[in-house]
């Protein structure tokens, strides 16, 4: 699957970020990494504009839904959020703050692949 | 289900090849593909590695030129997981447990623990949680004796396992 997405992976865990970039650059996206929720909502601040954003829950700074609820009020409101993360109280979470998905960790690649070609053909269209 | 990796084609020995260095090289590297094989088998039967490490060598396999990509993340994982233990140690050695950096710290090795697929540091971390939601110190000791444990154990099958891939790509290309 060819695609030139612009993934925005927001996730404080090393290991976490490294499998994730990984899987999405398998899917030939453009991967930015973001430590905390206050690292992603300053990349859209700065006028970057991404098709994905994967984002973790509990990040130091700022969580997870709390960067959703920021970057949905700036008016970002095509990018698809997936929130991603252990927490069992994550998804309700991710869902009121705005977010388009979520998923629980660890991430398959059964999963996030026909998330990336759901926007590759919304992009298209 | 775990499917091991098959051992490269040994061409059979004749008097032109037989004691070559090549076909030497080769049966080497066949005895310890099948080390790794037996190692990595072992690691999922016991419940070790989960299919989430599974994923992780598909991923490898599939992309061609990311050989070293397990090795990468084992070793993130181990790095991280050491200096995780040590932190939560620290804080239970405290006078006053601040148990909700304890919880910041399990919840972050759980997590990664999750990603690589260590199945067991990550059910031991979930063993921990009770402890520290009941603000039990003695429990919260004896809960990351368990983590430590289960850590030692995975982080030197992953050790081994790398020094195995280390040899086998010294034996030269299949």
């Amino acid at each position: 699957m060819a695609s030139s997405l612009k993934a925005l992976l927001v996730e404080d865990i090393k290991v976490d970020s490294m499998v994730l970039s990984f899987m999405l650059r398998r899917f030939h996206c453009e991967v930015t990494l973001a430590k905390n929720g206050k690292e992603a909502v300053d990349m859209f601040l700065e006028g970057n504009k991404f098709d994905i954003v994967l984002c973790d829950k509990d990040m130091p700074i700022m969580t997870g839904p709390e960067a959703v609820i920021k970057i949905r009020a700036m008016g970002a409101t095509d990018v698809k959020i997936v929130g991603v993360s252990a927490d069992d109280n994550a998804m309700e979470a991710f869902m009121s703050a705005g977010a388009d998905d979520f998923v629980p960790k660890p991430m398959r690649l059964e999963v996030l692949g026909p998330m990336i070609e759901e926007v590759i053909n919304r992009k298209n269209n | 289900e775990f499917r091991p990796r098959p051992p490269p084609r040994v061409a059979p020995a004749d008097s032109r090849t037989s004691g070559s260095e090549p076909s030497r090289l080769a049966m080497a590297a066949a005895a310890l593909r099948a080390q790794l094989n037996a190692l990595l088998a072992n690691m999922f039967t016991t419940g070790m590695v989960d299919e989430q490490f599974q994923q992780l060598q598909s991923l490898q396999e599939d992309g061609g030129s990311a050989s070293g990509f397990v090795a990468e993340v084992a070793t993130l994982f181990i790095d991280d997981a050491d200096r995780i233990i040590a932190d939560i140690a620290a804080l239970l050695d405290q006078p006053v447990v601040d148990f909700d950096k304890v919880d910041a710290h399990v919840h972050q090795l759980k997590g990664s623990s999750s990603s690589v697929g260590a199945q067991k540091v990550k059910l031991a971390c979930m063993h921990f949680r009770q402890f520290y939601e009941a603000k039990s110190k003695e429990g919260c000791l004896m809960a990351l004796a368990l983590v430590r444990s289960e850590f030692c154990d995975v982080r030197n099958k992953f050790q081994t396992m790398m020094q195995l891939e280390q040899q086998i790509a010294a034996c030269g290309p299949k």
